[in-house]
């Protein structure tokens, strides 16, 4: 043992933690900036010099293009979260209408932007309208799912409390219900701040005089590397800084500690006709306002489809067959990358929640990467998948588990941060260790919050699958729906899009009957009506 | 095209002679506002029409245009099928499927005569013609499949030796040797990679028989029954444009970069476009009756490779009758 050890036994030097985190971020630069420019021939990675280089160059440009696309972020995150609160708050005092709602929210959130692009500019015409639009639609859905859950996260006894002393259900949810859900509310704002700045970007793509998507899809074009790359970086940036900002003013919020939520069991014995009634319900309140609105705004049947039409094109119409028979093979490719894509992302979320649990410091280094990819569009981020894991399966895979595991972990963190003070203290007093913690009460506390992000994922996996078949493989439903834009074929496009709906709504069921399966068990005031 | 000018002012003379109420009408039309759909962002793809805007040719012709940029996912078809734009620029391609769905367009004049759908390789692995496509990888969108097949049919090639690779629309999958040529616009990819220090070759279908109008005037048939004061002032305006984009494309390149500070555009790059796409505007046709104009012959070409395509059409598609009073 030498002296320099012994000498100061448990006093050795501990450096900073900023400075560790500087040297850290020191280090993948470097790394970055080695990596751009050994591939530099391939056209792949730009090297943080030249990002920087372009930014400097081209800062009046970038600026006012930020400022375009994060102002109409901004006010369709408004728009968005105000409607995703307004669906909860409804469904929660009309328990009835939930089954309704969440079907409806559902059936929205998965129309493609090939369908909602053209009609969103005819409907506005010039301006920012569709962007704005598209951005609200973007959030809408990861912000009603979770406000609903916290709005259900509240103790039976104080339920009870207020009910004895003979308060409806406004008391109820101004005392018990909204402070329960503020954390739930926080997650979905933090989901909703890059999934908003990307829905603007990706607004712009319907015709905008500017924007960072407008220069996004330039630089694609121009092979111009670093523009594309220092885009993503602003992107990333931005998407960051609003992903902590919602955190931080969601910690100040959030002053009720997590309470031990004990419910009394549910009988989960349904009616076999509620089963397929709800749904069945919601279907037809989708296909009339389907109908009526298209009606309502006067949309030529030229592009925007009604029902009916649909209906001819793949039942009753001369050609229907054929139709089908293309429909179900494109579905049948599809669903071949985006439920295997949609598995490996909820297990990387709730793998990665495992992980920065027993390990907080990950946290450092795993948020803001998670929250780049999620933030950067899908059509600048593909390309680089595609390039580094190929066209086949495991670059669809890997885009579709890319787009998903982000609002997977967001919501599974705020779930474990759910964990009631006082069972921690059981586990400390019989000195469990931490991974015994996580299995047995952190876990199980994260269950509610889960399987609100596994609903959220079902149609971020659609987007993601059709967008890597469109971009990369050339294959499927997404690309069936691409090439009808090229072809005016809005038959087919609305079909395609009836078709996913249905498929969308089959794996809420299933996702519905698991999650009904397992809460029934850990948390039955999720499922109290 | 010199006699436009004193055309436009005969017109003008002769509709002030025929009285107060004419005049009357005119002036309560003062500034009519209309859409102009373009097909793609800003660029100088459309510097005739920035020409015309600047230079207020259709100010003269009694029109506010404004001019609605395109996109990846901004179709030209619906705004027009809606009656938010007046005139859109499609292709005849687009065209002919939209109204094999229905769709009641007119194509109204021809900016581009030849198809600007290139091949584009490398130097060590090129394609110079349709037969060095056999063995080849192309990086293309799927939904331009019916393109390759039309050229493989005309040109008597095997459409199944060669391996088709979906790619996005960007010349890196060439560059990066994921492909070995790609089916791009001779105006775009190839021009970004020369500004990037590279030197593609480049096919152009139109050379080997691919005979489709490109970035075509598309009018519904309701516009031309009852706004074709309209429809001729615009294409007026277009006409005299483009002429002046011929005079002087560098003038066009830095007026585009100019009236459109936030499209992020490259002066050199649009200058290099501007040059690029004037052989596939300007023909002796043109030079012999005037920009955007189409005869039989022309025609008749396209609805045969239309066909090819699996869009037939008739040849009533071509509307001349606007263009024959613009060029009065």
């Amino acid at each position: 043992m030498s002296s320099a050890d012994g000498a100061m036994p448990g006093r050795r030097v501990r450096l900073a933690e900023p400075v560790v985190r500087a040297a850290n971020v020191l280090v993948l630069i470097v790394l970055w900036e080695a990596g751009a420019r050994l591939t530099a021939g391939s056209f792949v990675i730009a090297a943080p010099s030249a990002i920087v280089a372009h930014i400097a160059e081209n800062a009046g440009l970038l600026w006012r293009a930020l400022l375009a696309t994060s102002s109409a972020a901004a006010q369709g995150f408004v728009w968005g979260n105000l409607a995703g609160i307004a669906l909860a708050l409804v469904a929660v005092l009309v328990p009835r209408s939930e089954r309704v709602l969440s079907t409806l929210a559902l059936l929205v959130f998965c129309l493609p932007l090939v369908a909602t692009g053209p009609i969103l500019r005819v409907l506005y015409g010039p301006g920012t309208g569709p962007q704005i639009t598209l951005a609200a639609l973007a959030v809408y859905y990861t912000t009603f799912l979770p406000v609903l859950v916290g709005l259900r996260a509240a103790p039976r006894d104080w339920l009870d409390l207020v009910r004895s002393y003979g308060h409806g259900r406004l008391t109820l949810l101004g005392l018990v219900r909204l402070p329960a859900s503020l954390p739930y509310l926080t997650a979905g704002l933090q989901i909703a701040a890059p999934a908003a700045f990307l829905g603007a970007m990706v607004g712009e793509f319907t015709g905008a005089e500017r924007g960072l998507g407008v220069l996004t899809v330039r630089a694609l074009r121009a092979l111009d590397l670093p523009a594309t790359w220092s885009i993503a970086v602003i992107a990333a940036g931005v998407s960051m800084l609003a992903f902590w900002a919602v955190g931080a003013i969601g910690r100040r919020l959030d002053l009720a500690p997590p309470q031990i939520l004990l419910a009394p069991p549910v009988d989960h014995r349904r009616h076999p006709l509620g089963v397929v009634a709800a749904p069945i319900l919601a279907l037809l309140v989708a296909v009339a306002l389907w109908q009526v609105l298209m009606d309502l705004f006067a949309l030529s049947p030229f592009f925007a489809k009604r029902p009916g039409d649909v209906l001819a094109f793949v039942l009753t119409g001369p050609a229907a067959a054929e139709h089908r028979a293309v429909l179900l093979s494109a579905m049948g490719e599809t669903l071949a990358y985006a439920v295997p894509g949609y598995l490996a992302g909820l297990a990387l979320g709730v793998g990665l929640t495992a992980a920065l649990t027993l390990a907080p410091r990950l946290a450092a280094v795993t948020l803001p990467v998670s929250v780049a990819l999620r933030s950067i569009p899908i059509i600048a981020t593909a390309p680089v998948i595609i390039w580094a894991l190929g066209r086949g399966a495991t670059g669809t895979i890997a885009v579709v588990a890319v787009m998903i595991f982000f609002p997977t972990l967001v919501a599974c963190l705020h779930g474990v941060m759910r964990t009631p003070r006082s069972v921690h203290d059981v586990f400390a007093s019989y000195d469990a260790g931490p991974f015994r913690r996580l299995v047995d009460a952190q876990l199980p506390a994260m269950l509610p919050a889960f399987f609100a992000s596994a609903r959220m994922a079902i149609p971020a996996a659609i987007l993601a699958v059709t967008t890597a078949e469109w971009l990369a493989t050339g294959r499927g439903i997404g690309a069936l729906m691409a090439t009808t834009a090229s072809t005016s074929n809005y038959g087919m496009l609305w079909s395609s899009i009836a078709l996913i709906g249905l498929a969308a709504l089959v794996a809420h069921g299933a996702v519905a009957a698991v999650e009904r399966a397992v809460l029934v068990r850990t948390s039955a005031e999720q499922l109290a009506r | 095209m010199k006699l436009i000018q004193p055309n436009r002012r005969l017109f003008l003379g002769g509709a002030a002679a025929l009285g107060a109420s004419a005049m009357l009408s005119a002036r309560a039309r003062a500034q009519e506002a209309v859409n102009f759909q373009l097909s793609w962002l800003h660029s100088v793809q459309f510097g005739g029409s920035y020409i015309a805007l600047d230079k207020g040719y259709w100010a003269e012709e009694d029109l506010a245009v404004t001019l609605l940029p395109g996109g990846p996912n901004a179709p030209v078809e619906p705004p027009v099928v809606a009656g938010t734009a007046l005139v859109g620029i499609s292709a005849a391609d687009y065209t002919a499927a939209a109204v094999n769905q229905g769709a009641p367009f007119r194509i109204i004049g021809v900016a581009m005569q030849k198809n600007p759908f290139t091949i584009a390789s490398l130097p060590e692995n090129p394609v110079n013609e349709p037969a060095d496509l056999v063995g080849k990888r192309i990086g293309m969108a799927l939904a331009n499949m019916p393109v390759l097949e039309a050229l493989c049919s005309i040109n008597g090639v095997d459409v199944g030796e060669i391996e088709v690779v979906p790619t996005q629309y960007d010349p890196a999958p060439l560059v990066q040797g994921q492909v070995d040529c790609l089916l791009c616009w001779l105006t775009d990819l190839p021009v970004a990679m020369e500004i990037q220090g590279l030197e593609p070759v480049t096919m152009l279908l139109a050379d080997f028989g691919y005979a489709v109008h490109s970035q075509t005037y598309i009018a519904t048939e309701d516009t031309l029954a009852n706004r074709r004061e309209d429809l001729v002032g615009l294409m007026r305006g277009e006409v005299r444009g483009w002429e002046d984009y011929l005079a002087d494309t560098d003038a066009a390149a830095e007026l585009t970069v100019e009236m459109f500070p936030d499209a992020g555009l490259d002066l050199e790059t649009q200058k290099l476009q501007a040059a690029r796409q004037v052989p596939l505007m300007f023909s002796d046709l043109t030079e012999d009756r005037g920009f955007g104009w189409f005869t039989d012959e022309t025609v008749a070409a396209n609805v045969e490779t239309l066909e090819l395509l699996g869009n037939p059409v008739s040849p009533d598609l071509w509307d001349l009758s606007i263009l024959e009073e613009a060029h009065g």
